[in-house]
């Protein structure tokens, strides 16, 4: 017998198997003794099981086995009690958590914004080269109005080696 | 509600007070159901303590949720469905703190109980209920946490293989599979037992 066939016919000892299975497992039980016998031992088993059920009494007296019950409640019921906010700090709570988001908002807004406007390429700092034939340059930071030349004097080109070919005798 | 109507009213009325906040009225109702409570501990954990401390968690939880029974089962139902979920807590915690046992590891396949022909006689008949409750116990003490707790929400719960598999968190194979091999078992150890008290016996 496989397991799939005693997997079946404990479904159908229990009442779980739909019409055809239960047809196939009935004939099985007409034609094969070791199923009969399987399924006696399985009912068998289920009898004697559900009548010790709740054949239980709980060794404890009435008064002793509530009154654990009755001071875990209380326990739990203080501990939220306790865990309750004041009503003042609850109404500062409730006014200060969508004030301070707004805040936090608003000062997010700003801080980006700010950032944008230093970014922006047409107020970014600019560095030319004004003359460069004369080595000049100027430099100008557009956000501190601030504008700088820079002259090299003498003009390094003045100090550059003469091209040979430009030396007139 | 006073002592006197508490013990006369019904489970629903007792609810409903308690609902309310009357604790005497929740007492009465740990009262009526208390062995029953307790006894479905017992079958699960195998421990006096536990089971007592089990039950005892599973009515401080009903108080709490009062709110949430909608009444489309029993009181003693509802509780039952609460210390069960305890106890599957308490016995996953457990396990993990244990190593797996060769029988654990062959529980799936079924061992070799499954292949053993079957026991032919019923081995509780003409037995006294003490006599049977002890044999009984005796069997499921032998069974492993995944078996005995198939056992006990099919048998003594009346719970259907779908209904368990949602309950343990495995599919309906394994339902099946733990279901015939803890049955198997159980046979095969109560005609042990019966064997070794009819041998004492002589």
């Amino acid at each position: 017998m496989n397991e799939e066939l005693q997997l079946k016919l404990q479904a159908y000892c229990d009442g779980e198997l739909a019409g055809h299975n239960a047809g196939e497992v009935e004939a099985w039980l007409a034609k094969d003794p070791d199923a009969r016998a399987l399924l006696a031992e399985l009912q068998n088993t289920r009898a004697a099981l559900r009548q010790f059920g709740d054949d239980l009494t709980l060794p404890a007296p009435r008064d002793f086995y509530w009154s654990k019950i009755q001071r875990e409640i209380r326990r739990q019921e203080n501990r939220r009690t306790d865990e309750l906010p004041v009503p003042w700090l609850a109404a500062l709570r409730r006014f200060l958590m969508p004030a301070g988001a707004v805040a936090a908002a608003l000062l997010g807004v700003f801080l980006v914004g700010e950032q944008l406007r230093q970014n922006d390429p047409s107020r970014a700092a600019d560095m030319e080269v004004a003359f460069s034939d004369s080595d000049t340059f100027t430099y100008r930071d557009f956000s501190s109005g601030t504008t700088l030349v820079w002259l090299s004097y003498p003009a390094e080109i003045e100090f550059a080696e003469p091209d040979p070919g430009d030396i007139l005798d | 509600m006073s002592e006197s109507a508490n013990s006369s009213a019904s489970d629903e009325a007792l609810v409903q007070a308690a609902r309310g906040g009357d604790m005497t009225a929740f007492e009465e109702i740990v009262a009526r159901h208390r062995d029953k409570i307790y006894a479905r501990a017992y079958t699960m954990m195998r421990n006096e303590e536990d089971a007592v401390d089990l039950s005892q968690e599973a009515w401080v939880k009903a108080w709490q949720r009062l709110s949430q029974f909608q009444g489309e089962s029993s009181v003693a139902t509802w509780v039952t469905r609460i210390v069960i979920n305890l106890c599957l807590d308490q016995l996953r915690r457990q396990k993990r703190h244990r190593a797996e046992s060769i029988e654990e590891m062959n529980e799936e396949s079924g061992g070799v109980e499954r292949q053993m022909p079957a026991v032919e006689v019923n081995p509780t008949e003409r037995l006294e209920r003490a006599e049977l409750r002890e044999r009984i116990d005796q069997a499921l003490a032998q069974l492993t946490y995944a078996h005995r707790t198939v056992l006990v929400l099919h048998e003594f719960q009346g719970m259907e293989y779908k209904e368990i598999a949602r309950t343990m968190d495995c599919s309906i194979g394994t339902v099946m599979s733990r279901l015939f091999y803890a049955r198997r078992k159980m046979a095969v150890l109560l005609a042990d037992l019966k064997s070794e008290n009819e041998a004492d016996a002589k």
